[in-house]
């Protein structure tokens, strides 16, 4: 039957549904086109035959073909649009600097190969950012408001982290600098201002800091850091 | 909470079909029994039982529902579409008896959603499945939600493999829920989290990506 | 929250240019109220771009009062929690408009397209420039990757019909705010009539959101 690869592309897709991004089947996406091709030179041969020696009786498959191609056309454009979606998440999951191996999905099963899929996957996520950036940037009248963090309401003036990753030195908005390392437990807490005081005193004592909540907010959706609920 | 950031195109609702939803291209992809009413010259190679170059009329094969669709016009018959048997009056009569019992993932998977689809093509017996698929929706629908309600901590492996695509999802919708609440009540709701779709990305090797 | 927002504006000199006068707690009020409305509605709602512009000033007054008060004051780690929360209540809402641009982006357009004169606008201007790119964006994209190397009769896709519209037929829950008369439901099986209901001024119901969407855009219906 036709279609065949064009659908394998689809299911390839939701197999994975929890929205990860599989490196992209460029080979399978060749052979749909190619099929669409085919298909194509075949029903504009029928066409001139039944014009041209009024073989009427050649309608019925040149509309099959017709259809295929349509199915064909459905499924590449689904699949690529449903990537798109995958790769929007990745924006708001992530931040917008991908790890490395997060950035391998973007590309063709052969390595990070250049090619045309490749690069434009690339074009569209640094264009989505930048609209989402700017958008972020003049909300109420340039002020700029970053609407990737406060995914939940904040509940408490504290909250208590432990560090999963070394994740080396992170700089708090007051500037001290802090080192997050593997196992370390980290208090920190959403009213830093009123103790900042002790944040300094604590930083040099033992591993407990205190931090804004948005800036952890990303540390923790990255599994860097782990929420402690006591 | 909506925290999940991959949100698909959701597949359509009723007779409707979404043309980017995952969902619907595989119901799509579901086979039904037609019988030709012309000739499709070219095309033998399609119909695996005869060497013919041609696709006879009056043949009898399968095809997927979105050819058949696109090749069905009320006018100009090309192709007449049979019921596939879970929606004939035999099936219907079993469904309309007791709808709890019958194992719709069998059945299906896409009982409701190709059901609603056949409503596309002209049959007499159209009002018939139309009410059919409504009474076995209604008929399942109280103890689908009770056990998603209800069944928390335990494995619902058993319920669930015997719902429909449709079916699922709700099941699915109301276990989140059910955990949502669970969450709430013991003052966890608040708590920061791992994005899953990290914690999957890593599990991951890259060597399992490549196909 | 009202009573924080009022104590850290009051110091601040008001040169505000806000004509109708409107109390902090009834902006933030307005703010939830279009919150949840947008959190609930299955379609895209009208844009409240002067809530959102007067709660930013608000949240700018807030901090800078607080940068003020002196370390260790304990009304501090009130107000600042009080800032989290409100900055948590708008992100929310912007996140939800943003999420239905990024769902239904060609009918938006659409719509914004086909809008008449004096007809206020569903987009802020910020969000219909963010729609326009997210639109261009996309179809380069798959013009790129695939359509062109399509055959010629295949290069383009009506996004218009690609991309589904939103389901007014959804149900939504609501609370009345304004007792209404004689509203029309549509029935529901082919054995039912259509009938009229009275709203009754703080009843709650479930219903389609078709029947009721004029409601919530007037404000005479509250979604929760």
């Amino acid at each position: 039957m036709f279609c065949e690869k064009a659908v394998e592309l689809i299911r390839e897709l939701h197999r994975i549904s929890d929205g990860q991004l599989p490196a992209f089947n460029e080979d399978g996406l060749r052979q749909v086109l190619q099929e669409m091709e085919a298909l194509y030179d075949q029903n504009q041969a029928d066409v001139n035959e039944a014009k041209s020696e009024g073989r009427a009786e050649l309608i019925p498959s040149i509309k099959v073909r017709h259809c295929c191609l349509l199915r064909d056309q459905r499924c590449v454009t689904a699949y690529l649009y449903d990537r798109l979606l995958r790769i929007r998440a990745l924006r708001w999951e992530y931040g917008s600097v991908l790890p490395a191996n997060v950035r391998f999905h973007m590309c063709a099963e052969e390595n990070f190969r250049m090619t045309i899929v490749v690069l434009s996957q690339l074009q569209w996520f640094s264009q989505y950012k930048k609209s989402l950036a700017s958008f972020m940037r003049s909300l109420g009248g340039g002020e700029g408001l970053d609407i990737t963090q406060d995914m939940k309401p904040p509940k408490s003036l504290y909250i208590e982290v432990r560090c999963l990753k070394d994740h080396g030195e992170f700089e708090i908005d007051d500037g001290t600098v802090i080192l997050l390392k593997k196992n370390s437990q980290v208090v920190l807490g959403v009213a830093w201002d009123i103790l900042s005081c002790v944040c300094v005193m604590s930083v040099s004592l033992c591993p407990q800091h205190f931090l804004p909540r948005w800036k952890c907010e990303q540390l923790i959706r990255q599994g860097v850091l782990e929420h402690v609920v006591s | 909470m909506n925290t999940q950031a991959y949100l698909p195109v959701q597949p359509g609702v009723g007779m409707e079909e979404n043309f980017f939803s995952l969902d619907d291209i595989l119901l799509s992809q579901e086979r039904l029994p037609v019988r030709t009413e012309c000739a499709f010259p070219r095309l033998g190679f399609l119909e695996k039982s005869s060497d013919s170059q041609d696709i006879a009329e009056g043949t009898k094969m399968e095809l997927p529902l979105w050819l058949s669709k696109g090749l069905y016009e009320r006018k100009r018959r090309i192709l007449s579409v049979e019921l596939p048997k879970v929606y004939r009056e035999g099936w219907r009569t079993v469904f309309n008896a007791d709808p709890r019992v019958v194992d719709l993932h069998k059945m299906g998977p896409y009982y409701y959603g190709l059901g609603s689809q056949m409503l596309h093509f002209d049959s007499p017996e159209n009002p018939d499945i139309a009410q059919t698929l409504l009474q076995t929706f209604i008929g399942r629908f109280r103890r689908t939600m009770d056990s998603s309600q209800n069944a928390y901590n335990e494995d619902t492996s058993a319920v669930v493999e015997r719902l429909d695509c449709l079916e699922k999802v709700l099941f699915r919708s109301g276990q989140t829920g059910l955990h949502g609440f669970q969450s709430w009540e013991k003052g966890q709701a608040s708590q920061l989290t791992a994005s899953s779709l990290v914690l999957n990305y890593r599990k991951r090797k890259i060597t399992d990506v490549q196909p | 929250m009202s009573d924080v927002l009022s104590d850290a504006g009051s110091d601040s000199n008001h040169d505000d240019s806000q004509e109708d006068v409107m109390t902090p707690a009834e902006l933030i009020a307005k703010l939830e109220e279009a919150w949840l409305n947008e959190k609930f509605s299955p379609e895209l709602l009208e844009n409240k771009s002067e809530v959102v512009e007067c709660v930013m000033e608000q949240l700018t007054h807030m901090e800078a009062n607080l940068q003020r008060v002196k370390k260790g004051d304990a009304k501090a780690s009130v107000h600042r929690m009080e800032i989290d929360r409100i900055r948590f209540v708008l992100s929310s809402y912007l996140r939800s408009r943003l999420q239905k641009i990024e769902k239904f982006f060609p009918h938006v357009l659409e719509r914004e397209k086909s809008r008449g004169e004096g007809e206020p606008s569903l987009l802020s201007p910020e969000e219909f420039a963010f729609a326009k790119e997210y639109l261009a964006n996309t179809e380069t994209y798959l013009k790129a990757v695939a359509l062109k190397r399509m055959p010629p009769n295949l290069q383009t896709v009506d996004m218009l019909k690609a991309v589904p519209e939103p389901c007014l037929d959804s149900f939504v829950f609501l609370r009345v705010k304004e007792r209404q008369e004689n509203i029309l439901v549509e029935p529901e099986t082919d054995d039912q009539r259509e009938y009229v209901v009275d709203l009754e001024e703080g009843s709650q119901h479930l219903m389609r959101y078709r029947t009721i969407a004029p409601l919530v855009s007037s404000g005479a219906v509250q979604l929760i």
